[in-house]
């Protein structure tokens, strides 16, 4: 490829200089026509394979070069209980990817938008079997196991596609900061008790955060959706 | 010209039909007045910041979580008690159209008296019912009513 346009560029280079020249002759002419298309043709490939590469998911975080390898920023180990009583824990996860966010089902502020959108991820990877959502509440003394499971059922959501998870507090606090760079706390002053974001976070089979989009958005979760399926291509 | 006068009147006469029909029978409910639109747009806004997160913007509800006010049997048959709801919220089961709910609504004790009715008047005739305006007076009196219960 590479002798290929040089040669075209030779070409160019002698085609000018005929032309310079006064010696242009109409054969000459649609020869060089026809090497700019392929000159255009080429460059139009080059930009659209650039554009691929830009397009590959960030992977966020700090990273540590140790050797030769890259160390990547991952999901700290935990274990949660669902709303089936069942353990989920990054094994959970194995060779998933997944989407987590915060909330809490009294919240009546941002939560239920996020509901609303998060159910449309559901919807959107209904035929995709790697694919799960983790729903954290961030007020566990109220939401307890019974509670998700009948908040769970309300939305009519399979638990092993769906995890809504409580635990201990500080842990999901923790979390929730460290691991998924989302804010979550208790806060007295605000209406409903607590801040936190209204984040939405894709996490690949690496447990990798892979993108983070806001989950009171129809556009950013409508680009969630897109990202879930260009991050199951990669290998 | 003639002719263009009658299908004039009947088409006064045909829209007349249609408005009394719409508007229930206390006159003062008019759908038209300049009071009734104040108090619907004022109340479409507040319905977005206060009602729509849970039950939508198109008041459509979600799953069984949140009852749908479009459309809504409970709020045909009991308007005081959804004008109560509104500013105290609500605790424990709640049928609506043969499904019950059973999550917790917040009260909003910052509503004023004008709010509510303003809430109310945007919620009931945006959707299946049309009540025309709900009056500030009459909120008032439902109110004290169910701080009593």
């Amino acid at each position: 490829m590479m002798k290929y346009v040089k040669e075209m560029k030779l070409n160019f280079y002698r085609y000018w200089m005929l032309d310079t020249g006064g010696l242009t002759s109409k054969f000459k002419y649609q020869v060089s026509s026809i090497q700019y298309q392929m000159l255009i043709g080429i460059s139009v490939i080059l930009l659209s394979s650039c554009q691929v590469k830009e397009t590959s998911l960030p992977i966020f975080g700090e990273r540590e070069v140790v050797g030769t390898d890259t160390v990547y920023h991952t999901i700290a180990p935990f274990a949660f209980v669902d709303q089936d009583s069942s353990w989920v824990t990054n094994a959970t996860f194995k060779d998933n990817i997944y989407v987590a966010d915060f909330f809490f089902t009294t919240c009546r502020s941002i939560c239920p938008i996020m509901k609303t959108q998060m159910l449309r991820v559901y919807k959107a990877t209904a035929e995709l079997p790697d694919v799960k959502l983790l729903s954290h509440t961030i007020d566990p003394e109220y939401d307890t196991v019974a509670l998700l499971h009948d908040f769970a059922e309300r939305l009519d959501v399979e638990s092993t596609r769906w995890h809504f998870v409580t635990g201990v507090k500080d842990s999901i606090y923790k979390i929730a900061q460290t691991s998924y760079f989302a804010t979550a706390m208790e806060d007295k002053t605000e209406p409903d008790g607590f801040i936190h974001s209204g984040a939405f976070l894709l996490i690949d089979k690496k447990q990798r955060i892979r993108g983070k989009y806001d989950g009171t958005k129809e556009e950013d979760v409508n680009r969630l959706i897109g990202d879930i399926k260009k991050l199951r291509l990669e290998k | 010209m003639r002719k263009q006068t009658h299908y004039f009147i009947l088409a006064l006469i045909l829209l007349g039909v249609g408005l009394l029909k719409c508007t229930p029978g206390d006159s003062s409910n008019q759908t038209g007045s300049v009071k009734y639109q104040q108090y619907y747009v004022k109340g479409q806004e507040l319905y977005k910041s206060y009602c729509a997160n849970c039950h939508q913007p198109d008041g459509t509800g979600l799953g069984r979580l949140y009852p749908p006010l479009n459309k809504s049997d409970f709020m045909e048959q009991n308007f005081e008690e959804a004008i109560c709801i509104i500013k105290n919220g609500r605790n424990g089961e709640l049928w609506v159209n043969d499904t019950m709910y059973n999550q917790p609504m917040k009260s909003n004790p910052s509503l004023t008296e004008l709010e509510v009715a303003e809430i109310a008047t945007y919620i009931y005739n945006t959707w299946s019912i049309q009540k025309g305006i709900i009056e500030v007076a009459e909120v008032t009196q439902i109110l004290a009513v169910c701080v009593e219960k």
